[in-house]
């Protein structure tokens, strides 16, 4: 099969360190005239360690837009604005992202203003405080969609002490205290926002070595830091747990199963037998979509996910069930498909189609220099490479039905279990 | 019939087709039945393939049909490596040319429909319940008033014959465009373009199109339901739309006013920057649906009546009379003082440019390309470009003053303790501000006229409703 064959991440790109341990990945692209910009900081909320910072990493993404001395907000914002760029910036566990895509003509101006704010980032205590609000604002906005408190209870549920516990947005009893940790904030950047945690990604119309020396010109200076992160590491769990959500307003039920995982890897195979079973068992054309979702339309939602990161994290799977009645019988069946994978090995052609699917829908994502940028950026953040994207993709390749029984005999027990529900008042 | 076909040498191949019907063409007391006939097609099977035989032959390919259903379109989309291409074709035309029309794929996707409604729009997305109640309001009494998903009321009526019928009248070859882009074989759009001749040839019957009515004085609706915050959008209708002279002067005043999802506007940084108020503060020139899920306008969303809006995103519940009075102040601000020179370069420089960035995908391609045909304009870049380079600051402000305004609007906010929000606003009670930090001497004498400013309205423009009235039934 020539495709198997063929490195899904089939772009040429220039890998280049600089003496201050910043890195960059260039990638230049047939798309004309763009130019997309990742600066990808491995520190997320993962690295919140102390007590009481839940949410900081969100907040300091707020705070990278609150001014150097040479470039305050208005003309930070006023040079994005004169080069018609698209910015924003994204905060998870295990990564903050500051993206801009605009047009070449500008792309060492743009680079140059980011590079000043990663070295020089400076606000007043004043700018701080009103910028609190809004990331309660962000919280308030997100807080009618239940799958957000699902998410929170999931993980408080399931953690004990790893970092995971607590959401990207945090709890709401650290958001309301933000305004008071402007000291710390100063020792987040100084820890983090450093070039040994940075990488920057530039996709597009460019050509390899210009942006290289661009890249010199602008953030060679930038000194290295000397913090490293200390995550607590999570003790094994011992026993099923469970946790239920009453929720206000009316909605439909919602169930959350949830495995204890493993984290990401590219070598290991327990990570990616860990996805091929997320589709296998729960896609739009799994068995269990095909009876729940299809046949007996019990279900209107089912997905589940094995989300890539840092450390062990969660294989999740969210059912939204029409009726309340019949959430044990739905949870029943997700528990009998994943107990499935532990009996017998899957049909090996299921197993083909998965890869396939994954193959083909990574090709399909890569059509525009932004999409190239934005789908880096998350690898970039677990092993800052490209080429882990097509390692993670050989190994996929690789897996075998007697690989699927064996990680899902090792991961889908009883007592690594963690089990959330959510109904709603009535209409 | 109109083809539109872009090859190039890409191993991927994208299809748009769109046909120019919508909501707007429900059927009287069938609200919901372009939405529910797009849906048989996109989600249920063809005649020859069941659902189930569909997802099991897109999966390998990782492919899916996207599927959107405004007032004046309906867009079916999707994109295949060529090395399927064949393959998903000849799905893909059973689904488009030769429904399945069963009852079970109905209602399941019936049931999704009330679910998006009831649970989604209602229960999960109060920002999103504000726009489309605004809309709602905004054209009441014209065909855009109800939601192009229908009623819960009139989903729940509609038949599986409802639909065929819908399709059989208004799925016509007249008022089809096919987009195609990428990698396909030469002659491939000729093939499309025999196999799509199946549809009949003839235009489709047309529902009456009222004039949208005078908004005379403000109107105030005011959604009840228990939430953190409160959302609020407000807007009027404007008589302006994509090839209107007056389009580009308005395009630029509402980027400075609010561009979507950018921190560079007048409302974000007045209302956010400074006070801190939410997390974020818009204006819109055309229907705009889903900004909290997206940072690029949609295609396809072509409408014959268009509304100014803002979006104001959640503010406290303590704060909501005094951001609304904000906001109001901003834009009549706005309507009477225009733009500065300042901003009047910077944001044409930023819209000059920025609509490079829009056309990412083929996909998107094809979309504004078929919105610029409706419009009877060049390519949306160019026609944004040569649009902005006419624009004089005297030209934006003088189309400002005569189509933007701060009064007459339709507001509504969704959000908790509703009647009494009502009650502070019609007695125009003072809604003092305070910060958890010191305020420049401007902030805070500004502070004292807004949290004073009137907003006139009559007792009867001021409703409050139970979140479950809305979309419950077609008014």
């Amino acid at each position: 099969m020539a495709a198997v064959e063929r490195d899904v991440f089939a772009y040429s790109y220039d890998q280049h360190d600089f003496d201050n341990g910043l890195r960059l990945i260039t990638v230049p692209t047939a798309y004309p005239q763009v130019v997309s910009l990742y600066i990808v900081v491995q520190a997320g909320s993962r690295n919140e360690v102390e007590e009481g910072r839940t949410g900081f990493a969100h907040f300091f993404e707020h705070m990278m837009f609150r001014g150097t001395p040479e470039f305050p907000p208005e003309r930070y914002e006023a040079v994005l604005q004169e080069t018609g760029a698209s910015s924003n910036a994204y905060t998870d566990d295990d990564r903050t992202v500051y993206h801009t895509t605009l047009t070449k003509e500008d792309f060492e101006r743009v680079l140059a203003m980011e590079a000043d704010r990663f070295r020089n980032l400076d606000y007043p205590l004043e700018a701080f405080r009103t910028e609190a609000l809004a990331v309660l604002g962000e919280y308030n906005k997100d807080s009618a969609e239940p799958v957000n408190k699902l998410m929170e209870v999931l993980r408080d549920t399931a953690f004990d002490r790893h970092t995971y516990k607590h959401t990207t947005m945090g709890f709401l009893r650290d958001i309301e205290l933000m305004p008071r940790m402007y000291d710390y904030s100063r020792t987040f950047f100084d820890r983090f926002y450093r070039p040994e945690y940075t990488t920057l990604v530039v996709v597009g119309d460019v050509d390899a070595g210009q942006v290289r020396a661009q890249v010199e010109r602008h953030w060679g200076e930038w000194r290295r830091g000397a913090y490293t992160c200390n995550v607590p590491a999570e003790p094994p769990q011992t026993g099923p747990r469970q946790a239920h959500i009453p929720w206000q307003t009316h909605t439909l039920p919602y169930l959350m199963v949830a495995h204890r995982s493993t984290a990401y890897s590219d070598g290991a195979a327990d990570c990616a037998v860990l996805d091929l079973i997320s589709f296998l068992g729960f896609s739009e054309n799994s068995p269990l979509y095909e009876r729940l979702v299809i046949e007996e339309q019990t279900v209107d939602l089912l997905w589940a996910s094995n989300a890539d990161h840092v450390d062990p994290y969660l294989f999740t799977v969210l059912a939204r069930v029409k009726e309340d009645a019949d959430v044990p019988a739905v949870q029943q069946a997700i528990l009998e498909t994943l107990e499935g994978f532990t009996r017998q090995p899957v049909e090996a052609d299921r197993l083909e189609d998965v890869k396939s699917h994954l193959r083909y829908r990574f090709a399909l994502g890569l059509n525009h220099s932004e999409a190239i940028a934005s789908t880096l950026a998350h690898y970039v953040s677990l092993r800052r490479t490209p080429e882990t994207v097509n390692r993670l993709y050989r190994l996929y390749e690789k897996m075998t039905p007697e690989d699927v029984l064996r990680v899902a005999g090792t991961y889908f027990t009883e007592s690594g279990r963690t089990v959330v529900t959510l109904a709603g008042a009535s209409k | 019939m109109n083809v539109i076909a872009r090859p190039d040498p890409s191993p991927l191949v994208t299809f748009r087709l769109v046909w120019r019907t919508g909501a707007a063409q429900d059927p009287p007391g069938q609200g919901g039945a372009a939405w529910m006939t797009a849906m048989m097609l996109a989600s249920g099977g063809s005649r020859g393939l069941s659902y189930k035989q569909i997802l099991d032959l897109f999966f390998p390919m990782g492919v899916s049909v996207a599927c959107q259903t405004d007032k004046e379109m309906i867009a079916f989309s999707a994109e295949v490596h060529r090395d399927h291409f064949l393959r998903f074709y000849d799905v893909f035309r059973g689904m488009l040319l030769d429904p399945g029309w069963r009852e079970d794929d109905f209602e399941r996707l019936i049931d999704d429909a009330v679910n998006f409604l009831e649970v989604g729009l209602r229960g999960q997305n109060d920002e999103e319940l504000a726009k489309e109640v605004l809309y709602q309001e905004i054209f009441s009494g014209h065909p855009y008033q109800r939601h192009s998903a229908g009623s819960v009321e009139s989903l729940r009526g509609l038949r599986v014959e409802d639909l065929r019928r819908f399709y059989f009248d208004q799925f016509t070859g007249e008022n089809l465009t096919i987009g195609l882009a990428g990698g396909f074989p030469p002659g491939f759009d000729e093939l499309l373009r025999s196999d799509f001749a199946l549809l009949p040839s003839r235009n489709p019957p047309s529902q009456p199109s009222p004039a949208v009515r005078n908004l005379d004085e403000n109107e105030l609706i005011l959604v009840e339901k228990p939430a953190r915050g409160v959302a609020i959008s407000l807007g009027f209708p404007i008589g302006v739309r994509r090839g209107h002279p007056d389009f580009p002067a308005l395009l630029l005043a509402a980027s400075a006013l609010g561009q979507h999802r950018m921190s560079s506007g007048r409302l974000f940084t007045r209302m956010r920057q400074l006070r801190g108020l939410n997390y974020g503060d818009y204006a819109y020139v055309e229907y705009f649906p889903g900004g909290m899920f997206t940072l690029e306008p949609g295609q396809n969303l072509v409408r014959e009546n268009e509304i100014f809006q803002l979006w104001i995103r959640p503010v406290e519940r303590q704060q909501a009379h005094f951001a609304l009075r904000l906001a109001l102040h901003e834009l009549e601000n706005l309507v009477c003082g225009g733009l500065t020179p300042e901003e009047f370069d910077r944001t044409r420089s930023f819209l000059s440019k920025y609509v490079n960035l829009l056309l990412k995908t083929k996909v998107d391609e094809l979309g504004y390309a078929i919105d610029s045909a409706y419009y009877g304009i060049p390519s949306y870049p160019e026609y944004v470009r040569v649009g902005m380079s006419a624009l004089t600051l005297e030209s934006v402000n003088a189309a400002i003053r005569r189509h933007l305004r701060s009064d007459r609007l339709a507001i509504v906010m969704v959000g908790r303790e509703m009647a009494e929000l009502r009650d502070a606003i019609l007695t125009d009670a003072v809604s003092p501000m305070t910060y958890n930090s010191p305020k420049p001497d401007e902030i805070l004498e500004e502070d004292k006229l807004v949290e004073r400013r009137r907003i006139p309205l009559r007792a009867e423009r001021a409703k409050v409703l139970p979140v479950d009235e809305v979309f419950a039934r077609e008014a």
